[in-house]
This record gives structure tokens, sequence and C-alpha cells, in this order.
């Protein structure tokens, strides 16, 4: 005999909601996963996700405090993935084909891409106004971690 | 010595074509980052009846080629230039004949205010500046009824300037605005002047069927006039979801003179404005938008020395629009379809095959490698509505037997950029 407050759950009910809470849980792991880094050069210590968003699709080129800013981009990989989809919304062959379209029509230049976390984290400490990304795990020696608000 | 100026600029690109194509390189030239980049496309077309775009596609035709190449380069943290080159040959259109696609200095100000200048591509719609690059799109065949391969000409660019920028609305989303003005350039190989130069050999049967009847018809020296128009679109805050609305005005003339007693022949649009509405939402691997264009477009033939009208009068309101919707399967593979719709004249009967063209095209997209895509589409046309001027691929002087109400089209077209 059950209340109103009992409820049954058969073993799909439970697989289902096992699943949503694993998705629930992925998608923490995802935004946990990534670290937004820039150069020093960049006044910021923290960044919108709009504004992130933004630089990344070439619509800002500088952030609030009015640094100016240029993004850097991981070729492949779990970070650049989980970026995509936690920050810019779109599949990686979307966002190239985005990209693309603004580049054959001399509407923006493709932005530079790094084969490696290493290689990111190198590029945007030598180079004047670089933002870029990630895994949470990468040592980010020589460059500045944003916080994203 | 022009002749002699474009063989060598065409024989330049295509030297150059091999090493553009093998990779897409960037360099520092005094300093400062460049990038090349290039794309080029081969296609074939087959149609059970009716020959399609200039070509002879009831016997199957690979005379579907284009290919561009660009340079761009950061010159400061705001100024940006660039050119690309692009040329095609697709049945009698382009005839090989490069063309300077865009060039442009770009400085911008502020994120909400830049300007760039020079002759840049037009925004006008979802795709009106990159209809040519087959890479980025689902399709082999952008929907005819909005992006012709025939008519690009008439508004892929402007020889002037634009002014844009993007609007952050935060919760609201945000704009990106584009206003612009100056000269539409000549387009000597584009459907119009195909059009123009052959319709007078348009003639009817006595049940309306256009046949080719022995008459004059013109040469068409020049092709151009004054553009303006802007386009406002706004992403929204429902994630994916893009609306827009463009509009362009144009006041294009013509000049030339009849083949049969060599007279003057001068066309003149007095009225040639163009408003288009537009949505896109992606969602995951699935894409749907869709466009609605209505143009109204009203023309005279006049005597180039004092401007009287003489010849007849072009007035109507021409429809266009399509929807589409693209699911990305797996990494390779792209499925689509569309449906299409062109009315040249919404005033006289919809229903009638000499004024419209309503296509129904389903496409499978492969991608072979990142660079090197591979589609194969199918597309069931009815109508064909060929004009005077305004058409879609289907042309009188083609098809000299008349045409048939329905055509079956396949393409298949190979990409290749990078």
């Amino acid at each position: 005999m059950y209340t109103n407050f009992d409820f049954k759950l058969s073993g799909r009910g439970i697989r289902t909601i096992g699943a949503a809470l694993f998705l629930l849980a992925a998608q923490a792991v995802v935004a946990a996963d990534i670290k937004i880094i820039a150069n020093s050069s960049v006044g910021a210590s923290a960044v919108s996700a709009d504004e992130l968003k933004g630089v990344f699709l070439a619509t800002k080129s500088s952030l609030s405090d009015g640094s100016h800013v240029e993004p850097v981009l991981e070729k492949d990989g779990p970070a650049h993935e989980a970026f995509l989809k936690e920050y810019i919304g779109k599949t990686d062959s979307a966002f190239e084909t985005y990209y693309r379209s603004l580049v054959f029509t001399g509407k923006a230049s493709m932005p530079k891409t790094t084969p490696s976390d290493a290689d990111m984290v190198a590029y945007v400490a030598k180079t004047k106004g670089a933002i870029g990304y990630v895994s949470a795990g990468a040592a980010t020696a020589g460059v500045k971690t944003l916080e994203v608000k | 010595m022009y002749f002699r100026a474009e063989k060598l600029i065409l024989t330049t690109f295509l030297c150059a074509a091999p090493v553009a194509l093998h990779a897409q390189f960037d360099f520092n030239l005094d300093g400062r980052p460049v990038q090349v980049h290039s794309f080029a496309s081969q296609g074939f077309m087959y149609t059970n009846q009716n020959n399609y775009m200039t070509m002879n596609t009831t016997a199957g035709s690979f005379a579907f080629t284009d290919f561009g190449a660009n340079v761009s380069a950061k010159l400061t943290d705001n100024f940006r230039v660039g050119a690309q080159i692009y040329d095609r040959n697709i049945g009698q259109l382009g005839k090989w004949q490069p063309t300077l696609d865009w060039a442009v200095a770009d400085y911008k100000f502020k994120d909400w205010f830049g300007i760039r200048a020079g002759k840049v591509k037009t925004t006008l719609g979802l795709y009106n500046d990159t209809q040519d690059m087959e890479f980025l799109q689902t399709w082999a065949l952008m929907p005819q009824s909005v992006y012709s391969l025939d008519q690009r000409g008439t508004m892929i660019s402007h020889m002037g300037g634009d002014i844009y920028g993007d609007v952050g609305l935060k919760k609201l989303g945000g704009f990106a605005y584009t206003v612009y003005g100056g000269e539409l350039p000549q387009d000597s190989t584009g459907g119009w002047v195909y059009a123009m130069q052959t319709s007078n050999r348009i003639g009817f049967t006595a049940d309306g069927l256009p046949i080719i009847v022995a008459a004059p018809v013109h040469s068409i020296r020049s092709y151009a006039g004054p553009v303006y128009g802007a386009d406002l679109r706004w992403t929204t805050p429902v994630k994916g979801l893009l609306v827009g609305y463009s509009y362009v005005n144009q006041d294009r003339s013509a000049a030339g003179t009849w083949y049969a007693n060599n007279l003057p022949f001068h066309f003149r649009t007095d009225k040639d404005n163009t408003y288009a509405s537009y949505v896109d939402y992606a969602i995951g691997k699935l894409r749907i938008n869709g466009e609605y264009r209505r143009e109204l477009f009203y023309a005279q033939q006049t005597s180039p020395s004092s401007s009287t009208v003489f010849g007849p009068t072009t007035d109507k309101d021409m429809r266009t629009g399509y929807v589409s919707a693209a699911y990305r399967l797996t990494k390779m593979l792209e499925v689509g379809s569309y449906y299409s719709r062109f009315y040249n004249s919404w005033s006289i009967l919809h229903s009638d095959p000499l004024n419209h063209v309503y296509d129904y095209a389903i496409t499978a997209r492969i991608d072979l490698r990142s660079y090197l895509d591979l589609k194969v589409e199918g597309h069931f046309m009815n109508g064909t509505a060929p004009g005077i001027t305004v058409t879609r691929g289907f042309y009188a002087a083609d098809n000299p037997n008349g045409f048939k109400p329905d055509t079956r089209l396949l393409v298949i077209r190979v990409g290749y950029h990078l």
C-alpha cells in the first residue's frame, strides 16, 4: 500500500533518472574541466560567458576593461570540444563553417590554432592580448587564468 | 591589350593555384601575419529533359567548375586588408574570366562600429555573400529561387563601403548590422546578360510555348549602376535561433547595340527594391532555415541620348523563398532537403510553369576529409520561368524545341578548400 507521498520506480525509470543525473554531472564536469587563460597584458581578471562567446565568434575584439584580445583555439581534443559546447554552443564543424564564412568573405581572419594544451599555454604566454583555453589540469605557468562570471 | 592582361592574370593564377591548393599557409611579412586560403569545386549535372544552367545537361555536363583564392593580413589590432580572386565556368556563364571577388580595407573602431571599403561582398539574406563557397553549404546547389547560379552576379558585391557592427543586448541576445552603398560591378558573363542577349530570339507558339525565332538581339556593352542597402540580424536569446531582415535598392542600367541595325540600345531600372526576411535555427546536429524575398522591379528601354522611353516597360513583383533542413548523421555524413519556390511575376497566373520554378531537393554530403567533400543531390523541379532578364537556370536559347513542365536533375559536386 502506498501513501500520497509514495511512488514506485520501475527498473527502466531508475535507469532514466540515472542517465539524466549522469548527463547533468557530465555538463558540470565539462565546465569545470576547462580553464580560460590569457596573456599577462590582458587587464581583466574575469570575463563573462557572453564576452567569451563574442570574442571567439569574432564579434568582440576587446573585454569590458578595454583590453584588446585575440582568440586562440586548440585544433581538436577534449578541451576544444568542451569549450565549444560550454561557451560557444556550436559543434566543431558548425564552428569551422562559421569562421570559414567570415574568412572567405573578407570579414575576419582565421584564429591561430595550437595542437595541445602545452602549445596553447606557450603561445598565449608570448602573445600580447591572446586569450585561449586549456584542460583544467594543464600547467599554466606564464599566463593568467580568467574567472568566468 | 585587355585580352592579353586577362590571359596573363588567368595564367598566373592557374600556376599559383596548385601551390595555394596544397595547403592553407600563414606567414609573416614584415612582422605581420598573412593568411592564404583557397577553394575549388567540380560538378556534374544531368537532367532527364530541359537543358539547365546554359549547359547541355540532357546529355550530362561537367561544365561546372569554379575556384578562388584569397590573401589577407592584419596590419594592426583594428585594421585588416585582403583580396580574393574568383573564377568559374558554368556552361555559357563565367567563361573562365577571373574576377576580383572582393578586395577590402577594414577598420574596426569599436565592436559596434567598423568600416570596410573597396569591393565588398554584399550582405543580403542568410547566404548572399557565401553562396559561391560550396564547402560552407550542405547543398550542391543552393536553393535556386534565392541563390541562383546564373543571377549571382547581379547582387554579389558592390564597389563602395559598409558600415557594420555588433551590439550586445545581454539577456536579449545581440544585433549585427550592416549598412552599405556603392556601385554594382559589371557582370558581363552572368545570366542577366546571357538572357538579354538571347531573349529576342524567343518567340511563342500558338499554345504559348517559347520557341527560337529569327529576331534581332542586342549586345550588351555595359551593365552597372548604384546600389545601397542594409541588413539587420538578431541573435535571439533562444539558443541557436537567428532572425534577420535585409533591404537593397539598386538602379541598374545596361547599354549596347541592336545586332540587326546597330542602333544604340539602353535599358534602365527605375525601381529595383528587394526585401528579404530570414530565419536560421541550429540545435545540436540539426539545422533548419528559410528565407523569403520580394523584389519590386520596374524597368524601361530608353533612348540613350534623350532618355525618352520608346521600348516596352517591365513592371513586376517577383517572389522567391525556400525552407530547408539538414542533419549531420555522422562526422562524415550530412543529409538534407529543401523546398524552393520562384515566381517570376506574382501578378500573373502562379500555376503557369512559364511563370514559376518549384524545386524539391534531397542531398547527401560526404566529408571525405576535413578539406574535401562530395555531394550527391537530386532535384525534382516543376516549371521553367524563362524570362527576358530574370531567370532561374532555364533559357529558351538552350532549349530550342521548347520546354517540358517537369525536370529531374542529378547534381554531383566535389569541393576542396583550405
